[in-house]
């Protein structure tokens, strides 16, 4: 099993969940979070006080997902929220060792 | 000590030998409870009617418990004495639910006898439970009971609903009438601060709120809980009062709706097999079935079927919340008494009209004035103005006016002059909340009742639609006073928003489609409006505007939550459809008010700072593009249309040519009538050439004056308002392409100098008519009005910043300057500008509070200033302001 955390454009969430729902996922968590990489920050001037934004608005969404899922996941998130521009996310992929259903203490995949 | 501890081994000994003897017989009763249950049961679902169900397990617990009680006496060989049992609470008031505890205290006449009857006690409630009854006991000597208790307020609550069950009646007749009333003067105060402080809690807990998805019915506001309290609430305040008022209609109506709330828990209760309150999604759909709890039996969706809960939620809580508004009167002394009763408690009379405040809540002196519905709107309009409250007896009066089939109403038809005195308050939602609950709301805007108590079953709104629309209302109600910081930037729009009135209509509009068939529900929302506003008599900008807010109020939160908000064509197709920084302002509060009233999760600081950064660089967007977006006036056939019909006369080519060059923001920001005005005013130029209209607008007044263009008009005419101790609010100078320019002043007259003197408007327009066509100089009028330290001391201290922007503009480079507002400091501006040979192409003057927001399109000789021009303009502002 493996753990996949995306951080993406808040404006390319729908796309994605719709993405996501097209290969098979339901399952999902999503946050609405803070922070950059390479793309800097933002500052707007309004009415003499300057907004700087240093941390941009994201959408991270975290999927725990059976081994043979991650190529056509990854791929779904990356047609959908891909815009070429900077500022457009990263995806991360980790291991994970087990997953429980607390309802009924299942172990493994089944438990997803 | 030897004689109790003898007795007592007796009775574990009786014990013994009962026990013994009793499997049969309980077997025997416990299989009668069931089958009488059973029965109950039955004659519940086939609609007996809860009441008899509730009635039919009391008497079968009464029955089983007085017979357990003679035999386990019987057995004990002892007489009924010094000990009775009595019922309390819920089972107290003979109302027990399904699987409810039976509350029962066994009161004894002295410790002895607690302690000689008290395996006689256990023996009771072990076969209590053992014939299927759940039993929550207590134990008291008649001497503890006249003490206070000052952890278990709820067992004091629960004696106000005593009955005696067995036992010995005369001890129970000591108790109730004289030891429990000999400790009431002192009980009752300690018991209502407590009842006060438990339901606030509980209310709390519930957010406050009747509208959850999934309701407890029993604790949850507006449910059973908040009936029993209300009730109570009132018997201790009849006791201290020594008077009960005679049941009323709203006392029926809460009757009712308690009955109703009684239906589900029974059927809750025989659903879940438990004692289990919670009134989940799938149950609500079952009950929709049944028609539970509906006189005419017809069927009704889930959603409609909760419309009905809501509705009943909603009395119980309103009585309950009012019964919790109303302040007691503390004990008092014989004299105080007879010196009250000369002296009635103070009333603060409001201007002669028929109502006063007392104990912080507005009260009717003379309810027959109110049939005259002028008058109920001026009260109303007073609970907008000041957020005083109406109190109970003047909400009950209206209801009972309004109802009234006999009684001759008075200017009935409400029109939009008179609304508005109420939207455009400080405090419009508590009014509006007021108004809705006596029905006034849906008398005057019948569009708004097609959402009342109106569910929406999607697991985000989690209140009714009414509900969310009134909450939207008080949301911007409550930027007088923001909480947190980001709270503090919509706030600073609220204060500032000029027509307050328009969003806060367009927030009662916003979501009526929601009753309607039409999918969209936004389309549904604009039928109403139109409907309401022909009604009402709204001009037609004024419905032109709220009809911008309804038809795009999910707009921006579409935008900053679908589109990349840092992306300059986002926010540029976005201001767009905006148009102009007023309707943006109100968007933007709306969007604000809307999305917080959702649920109370909803308006993640996230999101909000989301909203906000769609606003600034909207904002910024709107005003660093108003030269580069110029009118062609061709291309505006209907408003060509509009203005032609209002100028006799007037041919199109005529209009198109005065038109022809302005910035759009002037065509959004004027409705034709005032465009078709202009241009007669122009027309006039030949004769005149300074033409000027003045309007008092509520506190303060406009002014528009057309002149051709020249240098160092605008300087001019900010001169002339300053000599007459004006304080610009807004300004803006706007030029056509035939070299006429139209500049709009927003003032405040500081000394009221027009009002008190209505004379001085004639010689203030020859002033500016005299300064601005060169007859007549500037400087003998401005002396001594300019200096800095004229006028009142600052309460904020604003930094002067200056800023060029040379990039927005095609054509001009902007400046935008920050300073501390006073009077005379928009001529000092202009007057250096055109005193450095600076044309002012377009100007946006603003004021926040005491901060100077003004934005300027200057140009010299035709083209954007350079970047030592820039500097040579800041070093001449530093030394001059």
């Amino acid at each position: 099993m493996k753990k996949l955390e995306a951080i993406i454009q808040p404006s390319r969430f729908e796309s994605v969940k719709e993405a996501l729902h097209e290969v098979g996922l339901e399952g999902m968590t999503v946050t609405e979070v803070r922070g950059h990489g390479r793309q800097k920050g933002h500052t707007e001037v309004y009415r003499g006080r300057e907004y700087t934004v240093d941390l941009l608005p994201k959408i991270k969404i975290e999927i725990v997902l059976p081994d043979k899922l991650v190529t056509s996941v990854v791929e779904a998130i990356l047609k959908a929220a891909k815009t070429g521009k900077i500022g457009d996310g990263k995806i991360f992929i980790s291991n994970v060792e087990d997953a429980i259903r607390i309802r009924n203490e299942e172990h493994g995949e089944g438990a997803l | 000590m030897a004689a109790p501890l003898k007795s007592g081994l007796d009775s574990r000994i009786h014990s013994v030998e009962v026990m013994q003897s009793t499997p049969k017989s309980l077997s025997a009763l416990s299989s009668h409870c069931e089958a009488e249950r059973k029965q109950l049961r039955q004659q519940f679902e086939f609609g007996a009617g809860t009441r008899n169900t509730l009635r039919g397990l009391c008497r079968l617990a009464d029955r089983t418990f007085q017979q357990l009680f003679d035999d386990v006496l019987r057995s004990y060989h002892s007489p009924p004495k010094r000990l009775c049992v009595l019922a309390l609470g819920g089972y107290g008031r003979r109302l027990l639910f399904p699987y409810s505890d039976l509350d029962i205290l066994f009161l004894f006449a002295s410790k002895k006898a607690e302690y000689e009857f008290l395996p006689l006690v256990a023996e009771i409630s072990r076969s209590l439970w053992d014939v299927g009854f759940r039993v929550s006991s207590a134990c008291r000597s008649i001497e503890e009971c006249e003490a206070i208790e000052e952890d278990n307020a709820e067992f004091h609550l629960a004696l106000l609903d005593r009955r005696l069950l067995a036992g010995d009646v005369k001890l129970y007749e000591q108790f109730d009438a004289r030891v429990l009333p000999a400790s009431e003067r002192q009980m009752h105060p300690f018991l209502l601060a407590q009842l006060q402080s438990l339901t606030k809690e509980r209310l709390a807990r519930c957010g406050n709120t009747i509208f959850h998805l999934e309701p407890n019915v029993k604790d949850a506001p507006g449910g059973l809980r908040d009936y029993q309290t209300t009730a109570w609430l009132r018997h201790i305040a009849s006791k201290q009062n020594e008077s009960a008022g005679a049941p009323s209609l709203e006392d029926q109506d809460a009757a009712n709706s308690a009955e109703f709330m009684s239906s589900i828990r029974c059927f809750l209760h025989y659903s879940n097999g438990r004692n289990d309150n919670v009134l989940t999604y799938e149950l609500q759909s079952e009950a929709a079935q049944q028609s539970l709890g509906i006189a005419d039996g017809a069927q009704r969706s889930a959603a409609d079927w909760m419309r009905l809960y809501y509705r009943h939620a909603r009395t119980l809580n309103w009585r309950l919340l009012r019964s919790l508004e109303e302040r007691t009167p503390a004990a008092q002394t014989l004299r105080e008494r007879l010196v009250n009763t000369a002296r009635p408690p103070k009333l603060q009379l409001v201007e002669e009209r028929p109502f006063a405040v007392r104990h912080g809540m507005l009260e009717v002196l003379d309810h027959m004035a109110l049939a005259d519905r002028s008058e109920m709107m001026s009260l109303f309009a007073e609970v907008a103005r000041t957020g005083v409250p109406l109190s109970r007896d003047a909400e009950r009066m209206i209801v009972h006016i309004l109802t009234h089939e006999e009684l001759p109403a008075i200017n009935i038809e409400v029109k939009w002059e008179t609304l508005k005195e109420i939207l455009a308050q400080d405090y419009p939602g508590v009014a509006l909340r007021s108004m809705h609950r006596v029905g006034l709301l849906a008398e005057i805007l019948p569009e708004f009742a097609t959402i009342d108590s109106l569910v929406v079953r999607d697991f985000y709104h989690r209140y009714t639609v009414d509900e969310h629309s009134l909450r939207t209302i008080e949301n911007l109600q409550e930027l007088a006073s923001p909480k947190d910081e980001r709270a503090e930037n919509f706030a600073g729009l609220w204060k500032s928003l000029e027509r307050r009135e328009l969003l806060v209509f367009a927030l009662l509009l916003h979501d009526v489609g929601k009753g309607m068939p039409d999918p969209k529900h936004i389309n549904g929302s604009l039928v109403a409006l139109d409907l309401a506003a022909r009604r009402l008599q709204l001009d037609t900008q004024e419905r032109d505007e709220v009809r911008f807010l309804i038809e795009h109020h999910l707009d921006m939160s579409e935008t900053f939550l679908r589109r990349d908000i840092f992306d300059p064509e986002s926010v540029a197709a976005f201001s767009q459809t905006v148009s102009t920084v007023e309707r943006l302002s109100s968007l933007c509060l709306l969007t604000y008010a809307d999305f917080k009233a959702v649920n109370p999760e909803a308006l993640t600081p996230w999101r909000q700072e989301m909203l906000w950064q769609l606003f600034a660089a909207a904002s910024n967007h709107l005003n660093r593009s108003i030269d580069s977006d110029r009118l062609h006036a061709i291309r505006e056939a209907k408003m060509l249309d509009d203005v032609v019909r209002q100028t006799p006369g007037a041919t199109r080519v005529d209009i198109e040519f005065f038109l022809e060059g302005f910035p759009r923001r002037y065509l959004l920001t004027h409705s034709s009538a005032e465009i078709a005005a202009h241009f007669l005013h122009c027309k006039k130029l030949k004769a005149e050439p300074v033409q000027i209209e003045l309007k008092p607008t509520g506190h303060a007044y406009s002014l528009t004056l057309l002149a051709q263009d020249r240098p160092a008009l605008f300087a001019m005419i900010s001169g002339v308002l300053a000599a007459w101790d004006m304080s610009i609010m807004k300004a803006g100078a706007f030029a056509n392409t035939a070299g006429i320019v139209l500049d709009t002043f927003h003032f405040v007259d500081l000394h009221n100098t027009l009002e008190l003197n209505p004379g001085e408007v004639t010689r203030f327009q020859q002033s500016l008519a005299g300064v601005v066509s060169g007859r007549q100089p500037l400087e003998p009028l401005l002396k001594g009005h300019t200096q800095p330290g004229h006028g009142r001391p600052p309460k904020i201290v604003v930094q002067t910043n200056l800023r060029f922007d040379d990039e927005s503009s095609a054509h001009s480079t902007l400046l935008e300057i920050l300073a501390q507002d006073r009077p005379g400091l928009l001529y000092e501006i202009s007057s250096v500008l055109s005193g450095l040979g600076c044309n002012i192409e377009v100007a946006l003057v603003d004021t926040e509070g005491q901060k100077a927001i003004d934005v300027f399109y200057l140009t010299k000789d035709g083209t954007k200033l350079t970047r030592e021009f820039q500097d040579k303009v800041t070093a001449e502002f530093l030394n001059r302001i």
